[in-house]
């Protein structure tokens, strides 16, 4: 037998959506060994997670609230892998947009809530892009590698964070504990309605505007298509005197706002103050959303929120069965290797051929034909 | 400081250089090969939990390290797997490896937090340790330390020296080259996986065999992506990544002393340092590599292999 | 086997010796795409045989199949009398079946002797001063010139060419096929390539020589088969060929114009000036002292061999390089004030030799490639009018016949003749007064390199076009004016009327005067 390839000429239509799930699949197996191996109940484990992460309205409820952030920082990132730059800085961005929020906060703590949200928003976009910026301007001026700037600078971020909750802002009243001062009222975004949907936000409001805007960006716009033409190469960018340095400043300084964003929302509306506990690797599940998704807008919005609620599944695994946090970090890498591996059967077809008989064919050869 | 205190800063230097030295050596063999490999830092992890079980399970520092090469090179198999056989893009890939591998370290290695190894001992290799400054320096190490000054000899050698080498070399710059000459570009390119992971791993498991002893997570800490950056620096020679494999473990020597001495520095801006250096170092090569480009064609080999992160497209 | 009895026997060629390679009813489909039909070929020790066709006849993927990248789907390769099936490149080689294709395989960070010794080290430890010996002496029993310890990356074509040559010799290989081995050699060098074929025929190599181009193949074969959309439409011995012409129909089906009408027209203003332009490149002059005009209604053909310049020329008229040295006006404005605000419509349009991956991108559809470089011309504002970018699209699809006719294709779903002219096609629509054409018919067939000549022959009565090609007959037939540039320097400028200089070019290009 023979495995033969051809390179598809159609999009694969329905077949898509399954090769998505026998990938999805193979991961939860791969998982699930991770668990046996561990001397964890396999199936039982995968069971926790499914009825903790799908089972209860206030698990759903808890995933849309921590699928608030993993989109943000998704869109952002989605815009720089549309013109093949890797900016896998989201985590770094994400930090420094708290870190720009809780400032204007702790700074202009006696302005009521219309003057202090905006000043911490407009901080933490601005800290955010600036962030993000750097990886951009050493790539473009410099030729420096953008995926490794941007991830150390993740690091960076993180301790930068640290560096100011163990130092300058540190709350006096915190028992030693590394955090700020608790946020005034008037920094806090509200819930939406606390009895019924939990501590759901208003910061969910970013979502729509911030994914119609891509969408809207992307395929109305002049700018939009240069973006995704540059994503063929920058040769490309100069042949047709496309704006590339621009745009990857523009997507990097988007997508650091857009990170940016999710950081204030997460600090203001969840913990109400800094804290290192803050940074829960949000910034790498959106590359892998981003992915999954293919960098398209609605597919981003359900993936984010589908491994938000493993995220929270992966919660009930550590309450039921003591399973390390670190399950869910398992999951997202399996998932988009498998995902990744998938993808092949999308853009080629594979058949299995019978090899030929080692006998010759009876068929007629052009000289006996002739003879 | 004092004579003694530098000394031992640069035994130190040497020690906590070696890790990187192993992953970057890797690495330049797997890019070498073609393949981009962003799931260093995720091997190292997982290599530094597998070498510190096998070593705490069995009590051989020796298996220890082979369990830790060997879990360094299946996930680099995985990686080849996914990119060589099913096409995948090797950027996100790598990134996928990397997050799975920490996953992987951090949910087997939890319940085993705290616990300490046997492992590798340091030891004064005879004559040489007399030498007055290196010998104290160089050769008061432990055994995977004096491996390690073997290693990029090595690698160089089969290279540049051997017919593997060449067409690994080949399957990196022009895979159809290689191909059209008989020779099985994604096999080589397989191979240059495995054994980079392998090295990789190697780098991981001295870790926590060599370097700490104890068990606890998170011990590989950004020096994967510090290595992956030091490929860059190396110009992908393994001559030079001795360089800044050892620059790096000065650094990092450097800060852990600066903490232990209990300086006012905080420590967030000491562990900033290793990070910042590598952004440092990245805008020093590439302000090097395009001063070579244009001093003529013989600096060319600044440059990274021409099929690197391209994949093979089957023919067919 | 439908078309068998009309072929010629395949056997031509001393009957008492025994074909060294035969194909016997070969058939390879891609798809549903039938690359070779049924093909029978008999390969001879000691002779040249030329494998004539035009591009996507289905030569490349018949000798893909004797050097062992693809399978037949139908009927089986003989070696010396036995059936052989390659799965792989390596068992062709062992087979003594050797190739030179038209991209060379070369690894050009490697030495030259790397490069012939790839696959052939012969142990696992390397010796270089040993490889470079064997190098060396292999390339003297054969008169082929190189330096053994070269980086094939700062060698010629020329050069290049002949590592391949001698990667096939130290293999010890029977049959060494050639693929448009003549391509990028300049006419000396393409003489000298001749000399080594019937040097190595002489010596009982059979030579499998692959061309489009006819007088190529009349002066080298011994005996020609000729193939037309994956079919042997007859075979020869080169002495019984009496009219090219004839030739010529059977490798197209049809009467080719070798002539295309060229209405005089008149010239108009001019639309580029260059004078004494250089650049500076590590190896030396890239751009020496060239200085040339261009006027409304002319076709200036800039000729010469690949990498004397032409890239460098090209990409400072078009924008992308500031000419360090030198004026350069285009439409009347100094190049800094031209490009300073560039218009997309009505000044310069660009075809650059790169068709998918520079003129398109393969990834995206027509529409979206039509807007490539029209996009100021369909948005408003920021936002972008697709619904008419599509109707534009569908428009050059219809006038210039871009086959397979539907928009929402993506580039690489398009063979290399109907990108061309849609391209063409996008470009015309910015009505350029300056028209830069980069190759245009450069693997092309027939039939689209003769629309492509048409249009851009279409184009001269509103543009000056600035054709860079290294194909000779193109430059005669399209130019008004002809320039030769070797080695960044201008050889000659002089009407493509002046049948002295025309003589002449052939030296010109190889830096001879």
């Amino acid at each position: 037998m023979l495995l033969t390839l051809h390179k598809r000429e159609e999009a694969l239509g329905r077949g898509a959506p399954v090769v998505y799930l026998c990938a999805l699949a193979l991961s939860l197996c791969v998982c699930a060994l991770m668990l046996a191996l561990a001397g964890k109940p396999a199936l039982g484990g995968l069971a926790v997670l499914f009825r903790g992460a799908f089972g209860q309205t206030h698990a759903l409820l808890d995933a849309l609230l921590k699928a608030i952030p993993i989109f943000l920082c998704s869109l952002g990132v989605a815009l720089s892998f549309r013109m093949q730059i890797w900016n896998i800085g989201a985590e770094g961005q994400f930090a420094l947009g708290a870190v720009g929020a809780t400032w204007a906060a702790l700074t202009f703590g006696g302005q009521p809530a219309v003057v202090l949200m905006p000043l911490m928003l407009l901080s933490a976009l601005i800290l955010g892009a600036l962030w993000g910026l750097i990886p951009a301007w050493l790539r473009l001026r410099l030729g420096v590698n953008e995926i490794i700037s941007s991830l150390m600078l993740n690091y960076v971020g993180i301790l930068v964070l640290e560096y100011l909750v163990f130092g300058a802002w540190k709350d006096p009243l915190s028992f030693g504990f590394p955090m700020s001062p608790e946020f005034p009222p008037a920094a806090q975004l509200s819930r939406i309605w606390p009895g019924v949907l939990g501590k759901l936000h208003w910061g969910l409001l970013a979502c729509p505007l911030a994914g119609v805007a891509y969408s809207v960006f992307l395929n109305r716009t002049r700018l939009g298509f240069e973006l995704a033409a540059c994503g063929e190469g920058e040769r490309v960018a100069r042949y047709a005197r496309l704006p590339y340095g621009f745009l990857v400043l523009l997507v990097m300084g988007l997508g650091g706002a857009l990170a940016g964003l999710a950081g204030s929302i997460e600090t203001s509306a969840t913990l109400g103050r800094l804290q290192p506990t803050l940074m829960v690797g949000y910034g790498y599940t959106a590359i892998v959303v981003a992915w999954l998704a293919r960098l398209k807008p609605w597919p981003i919005a359900f993936t984010a929120f589908l491994l938000a609620a493993l995220r929270v599944g992966v919660e009930a695994m550590q309450l039921e069965l003591q399973i390390p946090a670190a399950f869910g970090q398992i999951m997202e890498g399996a998932i988009l290797l498998c995902v990744l591996a998938g993808q092949f059967f999308l853009t080629y077809s594979v058949s299995l051929k019978r090899a030929r008989p080692a006998a010759p064919k009876a068929s007629p050869q052009p000289e006996e034909a002739q003879a | 400081m004092s004579p003694e205190l530098i000394i031992a800063l640069l035994a130190a230097t040497v020690q906590a250089g070696t890790p990187i030295l192993y992953a970057t050596l890797g690495e330049i063999i797997s890019e070498r090969a073609g393949v981009l490999n962003l799931g260093v830092e995720g091997i190292m992890a997982l290599s530094s939990f597998a070498g510190f079980m096998a070593c705490h399970l069995t009590g051989s520092a020796w298996l220890g390290l082979a369990v830790g090469g060997l879990a360094g090179a299946l996930l680099a198999g995985l990686h080849g797997v996914v990119c060589q056989v099913f096409l995948g893009n090797q950027v996100v890939s790598g990134l996928a490896l990397t997050i799975f591998g920490v996953g992987l370290c951090n949910f087997l290695g939890t319940p085993y937090i705290g616990q300490s190894t046997d492992g590798f001992h340091q030891f004064a290799v005879p004559l040489l340790a007399d030498i007055p400054l290196l010998g104290a320096i160089f050769f008061r190490q432990d055994a995977l330390v004096y491996l390690s000054y073997l290693a990029p000899v090595a690698v160089w050698f089969l290279l540049w020296r051997t017919s593997f080498g060449l067409g690994l070399r080949a399957a990196g710059e022009m895979p159809d080259a290689a191909s059209a000459a008989g020779r099985n570009p994604q096999r080589l390119r397989f191979s240059g996986v495995l054994l980079g992971g392998l090295l990789c791993g190697l780098g991981g498991a001295y870790l926590s065999l060599a370097h700490t002893h104890l068990w606890t997570t998170g011990l590989s800490g950004g020096r994967g992506w510090v290595a992956v950056a030091l490929v860059i620096f190396a110009f992908w020679r393994p001559g030079r990544a001795v360089a800044g494999a050892y620059l790096f473990g000065g650094v990092m020597a450097f800060q852990l002393r600066l903490q232990a001495s209990g300086t006012n520095v905080p420590s967030s801006l000491l562990l900033m340092l290793p990070y910042v250096l590598t952004i440092v170092v990245l805008v020093f090569s590439a302000a090097r590599a395009r001063s070579a480009r244009k001093n003529g064609p013989t600096a060319r080999n600044s440059a990274a292999p021409a099929a690197l992160g391209v994949n093979i497209e089957p023919v067919g | 086997m439908r078309n068998s009895l009309d072929l010629h026997d395949p056997d031509i060629g001393p009957v008492d010796v025994l074909p060294l390679v035969r194909l016997a009813g070969v058939t390879k489909r891609f798809g549903h795409v039938v690359a070779n039909d049924c093909i029978s070929l008999s390969i001879m020790p000691g002779r040249i045989k030329a494998l004539l066709g035009e591009n996507g006849a289905g030569k490349s993927t018949l000798m893909a199949m004797l050097a062992g990248r693809f399978m037949p789907d139908e009927g089986h390769i003989e070696v010396a009398g036995k059936r052989m099936a390659f799965s792989s490149s390596r068992q062709a080689i062992a087979a003594g079946i050797g190739m030179v294709y038209q991209h060379f395989m070369l690894v050009e960070d490697m030495s030259v002797a790397e490069n012939v010794l790839l696959g052939q080290e012969g142990g696992f430890v390397l010796d270089p001063k040993a490889m470079r010996a064997t190098v060396a002496e292999l390339a003297a029993r054969f008169g082929l010139a190189i330096d053994p310890a070269a980086r094939v990356g700062d060698l010629s074509m020329g050069e290049r060419q002949r590592v391949e040559i001698l990667k096939l010799l130290h293999r010890k290989s029977h049959v060494l096929i050639f693929d448009e081995p003549t391509a990028v050699l300049t006419p000396g060098e393409t003489e000298a390539l001749f000399e080594a074929l019937r040097n190595m025929s002489a010596q009982g190599k059979a030579i499998v020589f692959i061309s489009h181009k006819l007088e190529e193949v009349l002066s080298v074969a011994d005996e020609i088969a000729v193939l037309r959309k994956g079919r042997i439409e007859g075979e020869f011995l080169a002495s019984e060929v009496s009219s090219p012409a004839d030739l010529a129909r059977r490798m197209v089906g049809r009467d080719v114009l070798l002539t295309v009408e060229r209405e005089p027209v008149e010239p108009g203003p001019l639309v580029l000036s260059v004078r004494n332009l250089s650049m500076q490149g590590a190896g030396g002059a890239l751009l020496d002292d060239v200085s040339f005009d261009l006027r409304q209604g002319e076709v200036l053909g800039v000729l010469g061999v690949g990498g004397n310049g032409q890239q460098q020329l090209v990409e400072t008229v078009c924008g992308l390089i500031r000419p360090e040295s030198g004026q350069l006006d285009l439409l009347g404005h100094n190049w800094d004030k031209f490009y300073e605000h560039h218009d997309w419509d009505g000044a310069l349009a660009w075809v650059p030799e790169d068709r998918s991956g520079l003129a398109t991108c393969r990834a995206l559809d027509l529409t979206d490639n039509l807007l490539l470089t029209t996009r100021e011309g369909f948005s408003r504002g920021i936002w972008l009018d697709r619904a008419r970018a599509r109707k534009a699209a569908q428009e050059i699809v219809l006038a210039h016949n871009v086959q397979p006719g539907r928009i929402d294709l993506q580039a690489w779903q398009l063979s290399g003749g109907n990108l061309q002219k849609f391209v063409l096609g996008r470009e015309m629509r910015r009505h350029p007064r300056l028209l830069v054409a980069e190759q245009p018919t450069q693997g092309l067939d027939i039939a689209a390199t003769e629309a492509v000549w048409q249009l851009l022959l279409k184009a001269r009565q509103s543009t000056g076009v600035l054709l860079v090609t290294g194909d000779l007959t193109e430059a005669l037939l399209l130019s008004d004016r002809i320039l030769v540039l070797y080695r960044g320097r201008v050889m000659g400028l002089f009407p493509a009327s002046d049948k002295a200089q025309v003589e002449r070019i052939g030296s010109m290009m190889a830096g001879l005067s």
